[in-house]
């Protein structure tokens, strides 16, 4: 061990970072080096001396002083608190918060009977009803929207009823699926695959 | 159970204030200790103690419960005393002699220290160069040794307080240690 691996023992020794082997590999070298153990000394002169500094005291009035500083009202912000501590959290709540708002305007705008369907030239409407007459044929798919579907007659695709209801008389005959949809998630799903189709098929 | 500080700085956040008058009472001499001496004058220390006892109860709520209270709260003293330290550098260049003030140097010029208590009139000789000998060590040695050595923490217990790796801290202590030895040996 040389002398300056020695003194950074000595360091770490007064600091109570020293390891058992490591104390041992330092005594070794004090033993034979005269330099260092002086060295030594001298810093444990200083070590005590730093020790030895007596403790201040605040003075009486210090504690009356702090209290009396004091903003006279804590006001709790307890949400922007929370707002803090959870970025995430709130970024999220923020998000969906945005969504709902969104998503419930849009299902406020649409509370007007909306008939959609490739062939709408067989189908008569009477007030917020649609009916498909005994001996008509519709081709293709009939969407229906915030109203009531008769079916009389025939249709050839498939018949989705949203915020509504069929009545199917026993002349009628639908050649696709009948899909009742009322409520709001079944609603929003319909709504993103219907966006999907279009996307995939542009129709 | 949480310690008894953490408990105290939970009732003192929901408006506590009894709870927040005994966190004074715990920390207040502690705390003027660490900043008369980084700061070597009583009526800084107490304007920094006044500062971070309004500093803790104004950011209560930030306060993480997992951390411990003394190293938040001697993180903030120890932080404006080093500012405090660094601002008045510029104006009082200690052992330099100001042209503007003959023969006075920057300790004369600071504000004087006309309340020594009784027990400052019997400070020993030994004492009186322990206390210049650590006025003396540069800022970012000397906020290390005080902790060191007036507050008795480890390596690990500074390195939290000052947020900076322990082996930054350590050769600082080191350091410092040296420096310490250098002007102590010469005087005693």
């Amino acid at each position: 061990m040389n002398c300056k691996v020695a003194i950074a023992f000595m360091h770490d020794y007064l600091d109570n970072e020293l390891s058992r082997e490591q104390s041992a590999e330092l005594s070794r070298h004090l033993e034979q080096c005269p330099e260092c153990r002086k060295r030594l000394e001298s810093l444990e002169r200083t070590d005590a001396l730093l020790h030895s500094v007596p403790a201040e005291r605040a003075p009486n009035y210090m504690a009356y002083r702090v209290m009396k500083s004091l903003p006279k009202t804590r006001s709790p912000k307890a949400w922007t608190t929370w707002v803090r501590r959870h970025p995430a959290f709130s970024a999220a709540a923020m998000f969906l918060v945005v969504m709902v708002s969104s998503f419930v305007a849009m299902w406020n705008q649409s509370e007007q009977l909306t008939v959609r369907g490739a062939d709408l030239e067989h189908v008569v409407i009477e007030g917020n009803t649609v009916i498909i007459p005994a001996g008509q044929k519709v081709a293709g798919d009939l969407t229906i929207e915030n109203g009531v579907a008769q079916v009389l007659g025939d249709v050839e695709g498939n018949l989705t009823i949203i915020d509504g209801n069929v009545t199917l008389a026993s002349t009628a005959h639908i050649a696709g699926k009948v899909k009742t949809i009322d409520r709001a998630m079944d609603w929003a799903w319909y709504k993103v695959t219907s966006w999907f189709d279009t996307l995939a098929y542009g129709s | 159970m949480k310690p008894i500080e953490t408990r105290l700085a939970r009732l003192a956040r929901k408006g506590d204030q009894r709870a927040f008058a005994e966190i004074v009472d715990l920390y207040k001499d502690k705390l003027y200790h660490l900043a008369y001496r980084m700061m070597n004058n009583r009526q800084e220390a107490e304007d920094v103690v006044q500062e971070t006892f309004l500093r803790v109860y104004k950011n209560l709520d930030r306060y993480d419960e997992d951390q411990k209270f003394s190293t938040w709260i001697y993180r903030i003293a120890t932080n404006l005393c080093i500012d405090r330290l660094r601002k008045r550098r510029p104006i009082y260049s200690l052992d330099a002699e100001s042209a503007d003030h003959e023969g006075l140097d920057g300790y004369a010029m600071m504000p004087s220290d006309d309340r020594t208590p009784e027990s400052e009139l019997i400070l020993s000789e030994t004492q009186r160069i322990i206390r210049d000998a650590i006025e003396t060590l540069p800022a970012k040695y000397k906020s290390v040794m005080v902790l060191r050595y007036l507050q008795d923490m480890s390596l690990q217990e500074i390195s939290d307080v000052l947020d900076m790796p322990v082996t930054t801290i350590k050769t600082r202590v080191h350091r410092g240690r040296e420096f310490m030895r250098k002007k102590l040996e010469n005087k005693l």
